[in-house]
């Protein structure tokens, strides 16, 4: 890997000593990937390789222009200044140029992993065989993927920013199927050694055998369990239109809201520099730094992402949402069941997209297991929904919380009771 | 150096069932406009091959950027030892390939001004002008410009002799003006998708007059009414709308590898499953459906898959019956098939080609019948044109669509313009309903650009199409 490190920094110092740009931010990396993908029982395609990027955005005066390459060779660099510099020469000038980002204190966060990074093929493979073993035993069949990531990620500008960020992920996912049963389970680690396959399949045999043939259910407002993985669905989401500046435009629904308990008041939403088992990038792509931040507390809006060009325009700090938090409770999903009188719990949500940005309303399907429950007891299990929903109200619909969990390697979420969630069809599976 | 034909010595040599090189230049510039600040501009080159081993009924795949015989023999070997790997998990008894033979030839997109040659300042210039004339209208808050201009060149070769040169290129200019009021803000778009052609189709849109077009929808929009509670209406729906309609609920319903459950865990698979080919009433019987990998400037058309299959042009919905899938080399055999309909294809080169969606239209109407007429023979419905929404299960069954613009008909009339409006059907409801497809004449492409699928992620990119088509008693309403 150092040799790639190294490689990445001589081409960034080549850049610095050839570069005629006023100013100038310069972007690199590189991955070194395995993704080992299987379906049905078997591996169906199978990836390695290492990607490198460069890319570089310069600027004269408020002219603007960037260019990316995927080699390092001095005739590449060359060419990735020229047409750079070209492009910001043709340019007009950007009535929001922002200059690049200066010298910043840089969070120390540990993101790699050598357990991750030295994971082998075999080792991926063997993996993907127990999952294989465990399906067959259940006359099932199971698909997925299993990827092994590394790699580094470097920032330097003209006016002194420097930073570079050491990576590694592991993530595994994988969906088991028998007949018209199916369900999936999925997470991911920056260090192998906190993963544990056993528990994988465990979680994914429970969701299996809680399942059977699924009957229809019918439509309306009513209780909902979601579970943790379906929480994480809705949230980035939410994330996507939870920008300021579409707020201080009239976009979203959040217009006018910043200090308001505009969700509800069970909601904390945060990203957090200090939980040493998430993946937390010290930087953005346009070098801001990582920092806490409390998006949403106990329902009041403190902030909303503001990117650097709108920082400066609206006099406000610039943030990043490096990873994502939301405070849980102490209720079991066997507590909650006892809240209701009836409800629908529900594993993952699916194929989500906004329908009235102003007023912030999403449509969505459940997906990999959906269960009836009734006076405490899961019934039966049910065909899938699908529900339109507006995030920030569902949030004050919130009846309980169970404890935050480790889903992916960026994200810690609860499961969520939320009353009157709007199921609006059904579909025949 | 030949480098082609020593990574295929190289892969033969370590007793390679079969094996591929794709040597890929990607350029794509990417310019965004927001409010004339040009937030993203960027002229990015991605340079590689990929090399495809198969062995033992199992598939390797390995990519690098340093083009020497050192660097191209280890790729080579690390691709045969992950798929001597792979063969360790087989698919079943493993995979098998459809036959194929190799092929010599050349091709080149119908393009007339290469993109890459035109000023930047020229393509800023014509942003800003389409800019400013929607930002001239006081509502009009948001003013935006994406413009994307894609070239591919590819060299392929194969173990079976095969040895193409591939230039593809395509354009899509999209842009969007935002009405807002104190009460609303709503969106209304020029977006004619992706097209393989030069930059002399830029030049024959007259983007600025369709500038001020935006802009008046977008502001006759957020002040529309909406409709009331779902009921069961008649939809007309234009070609741009029903491009998007057609890709989710039959184009990825058909790639066979969804079908055979190969992406069951995370696009989904389909409904529309082998034993229902040739019985299966997908659609009316004025539907037809037809895949065309040879049509001129369809964003799938490259004169090859990256299996190196020619391509091809058969009906995946015949006279309203599932005819066919879109298949490879791979997935072919699954359904006893002995060639590939050449749908495999990838996006970079370190991308492994996947089963992928054809270009694929809605035959026209074969009676001579405008919009026009069609609008005049529709006592009671609403028009929809271009794209917004859209929401499938992950068996392509159930759906929601927008759209976005909306009009009201009465009496064969388009009588006022509505807004959040959505609509929900199901495979095969939907397409049986449809009961008029306007002729020929009206027919309209679109080229879709950004469709994510497979894992790692890829965007593919495939061209549909269709005339003005209507679909009776279908679930329409205002939102929530």
């Amino acid at each position: 890997m150092m040799q790639y490190k190294d490689a990445i920094l001589k081409a960034a110092d080549y850049i610095r000593a050839h570069t005629s740009a006023d100013d100038f931010t310069i972007n690199g990396g590189y991955n070194n990937e395995l993704h080992t993908r299987f379906a049905q029982n078997g591996i169906t395609q199978h990836i390695s390789g290492t990607k490198t990027w460069l890319s570089l955005s310069v600027a004269f005066g408020a002219q603007t222009g960037a260019a990316e390459v995927n080699e390092l060779s001095e005739e590449a660099l060359k060419n990735l200044i020229k047409r750079a510099e070209t492009m910001a020469h043709m340019n007009q000038p950007d009535p929001e140029f922002v200059a690049s980002e200066q010298a910043r204190d840089i969070p120390k966060i540990n993101n790699y992993s050598d357990a991750t990074a030295s994971l082998s093929l075999e080792d991926v493979v063997s993996g993907i065989q127990r999952c294989v073993a465990n399906a067959r035993g259940k006359d099932a069949r199971v698909s997925g993927i299993s990827q092994r990531f590394y790699g580094g990620h470097c920032i330097q500008t003209k006016n002194g920013f420097s930073g570079w960020d050491d990576h590694s992920t592991f993530s595994h996912s994988m969906t088991m199927k028998r007949d018209d049963v199916e369900t999936k389970v999925s997470g991911s680690v920056k260090d192998f050694t906190t993963f544990d396959m056993t528990a994988m399949i465990n979680r994914l045999n429970e969701q299996f055998d809680a399942l059977s043939s699924p009957v229809q259910h019918h439509t309306g407002r009513m209780p909902v369990i979601l579970r943790p993985a379906a929480v994480l669905d809705w949230l980035w989401y939410l994330m996507w239109m939870y920008q300021r500046r579409m707020a201080d435009d009239g976009l979203s629904p959040y217009s006018g809201q910043i200090g308001n308990e505009f969700f509800g008041k069970r909601f904390t939403l945060r990203s957090s520099i200090d939980d040493a088992e998430l993946s937390t990038p010290p930087f953005s792509d346009n070098a801001i730094v990582a920092r806490n931040i409390n998006w949403v507390n106990k329902g009041v809006i403190e902030e909303m992402r503001v990117d650097r060009d709108y920082a400066k325009l609206a006099g406000i700090p610039a943030n990043y949402q490096a990873n994502l938090i939301v405070d849980g409770g102490e209720t079991s999903e066997a507590e909650m069941m006892k809240m209701v009188d009836n409800g629908i719990i529900v594993n993952r949500l699916w194929y989500i997209r906004s329908v009235d940005q102003k007023r912030g309303e999403m449509t969505g399907l459940t997906r990999d297991g959906v269960l009836y429950f009734e006076d405490g007891a899961v019934k039966r299990a049910v065909t899938n929904f699908r529900w339109n929903e507006i995030f920030y109200d569902m949030t004050r619909r919130i009846l309980a919380l169970g404890p935050s969990m480790l889903i992916e390697n960026n994200a810690r979420v609860p499961a969520m009771l939320i009353d009157g969630f709007n199921f609006v069809d059904v579909t025949t599976f | 150096m030949d480098y082609l034909s020593f990574a295929m010595d190289a892969a033969r040599r370590l007793g390679a069932d079969y094996a591929d090189i794709r040597i890929q230049r990607t350029q794509t510039e990417m310019l965004y406009l927001r409010n004339l600040s040009l937030k993203h501009c960027n002229l990015d080159e991605l340079y590689g091959y990929g090399i495809r081993v198969f062995k033992n009924g199992a598939w390797g795949f390995a990519h690098n950027t340093v083009f020497s015989e050192e660097a191209i023999e280890k790729t080579v070997k690390t691709a045969f030892n992950i798929a001597t790997q792979s063969a360790r998990v087989a698919h079943g008894t493993g995979l098998t390939l459809a036959h194929e033979r190799g092929y010599i030839d050349t091709f080149r997109s119908p393009f007339s001004i290469d993109p890459f040659d035109i000023p930047f300042a020229e393509k800023i210039e014509l942003m800003r002008e389409v800019n400013q004339t929607m930002l001239r209208y006081n509502d009009i808050k948001v003013a935006t410009f994406m413009l994307e201009c894609r070239k591919d060149e590819k060299l392929f070769a194969s173990t079976l002799d095969s040895r193409l040169d591939i230039t593809t290129v395509y354009i899509e200019p999209n842009f969007t003006a935002t009405a807002v009021t104190a009460e609303d803000s709503q969106s209304r778009s020029f977006r004619e998708g992706g097209h393989a052609k030069g930059w002399e189709w830029i030049r024959s849109l007259n983007l600025v007059d369709k500038a001020r077009h935006v802009a008046q929808e977008a502001i006759m929009k957020v002040h529309a009414d909406s409709l009331g509670a779902e009921e069961r209406r008649t939809l007309l729906l234009d070609p741009i709308h029903m491009s998007l309609t057609m890709h989710e609920s039959v184009g990825h319903p058909t790639e066979l590898d969804r079908v055979l459950g190969w992406e069951a865990d995370f696009a989904g698979i389909s409904f529309a499953t082998p034993e229902k080919l040739r019985s299966f009433q997908y659609g009316s019987p004025i539907v037809n459906f037809v895949a065309d990998n040879t049509l001129a400037d369809g964003l799938a058309s490259a004169g090859y898959d990256d299996d190196g299959v020619p391509n091809q042009k058969w009906y995946i919905v015949k006279d309203g019956i599932l005819n066919e899938y879109g298949t490879t080399r791979a997935t072919a055999p699954f359904i006893g098939q002995q060639m590939s309909r050449g749908c495999n294809r990838a996006t970079h080169y370190y991308d492994f080609p996947i089963n992928r969606i054809p270009n694929l239209y809605l035959e026209p109407g074969k009676e001579p019948l405008s919009p026009n007429e069609l609008i005049a023979d529709t006592k009671d419905g609403v028009l929809i044109e271009g794209q917004g929404s859209f929401s499938i299960d992950q068996h392509r069954v159930n759906f929601q669509f927008g759209g976005d613009m909306f009009w009201e008909i009465k009496d064969g009339k388009k009588v006022r313009p509505l807004k959040k409006i959505i609509y929900r059907s199901n495979n095969p409801e939907f397409w049986n309903s449809v009961d008029a497809i306007c002729d020929e004449r009206y027919f309209r492409t679109f080229g879709v650009s950004n469709c994510g699928k497979g894992q790692p992620g890829q965007r593919g990119r495939m061209t549909h199409g269709g005339a003005l088509a209507r679909f009776r008693n279908i679930r329409v309403g205002g939102s929530q």
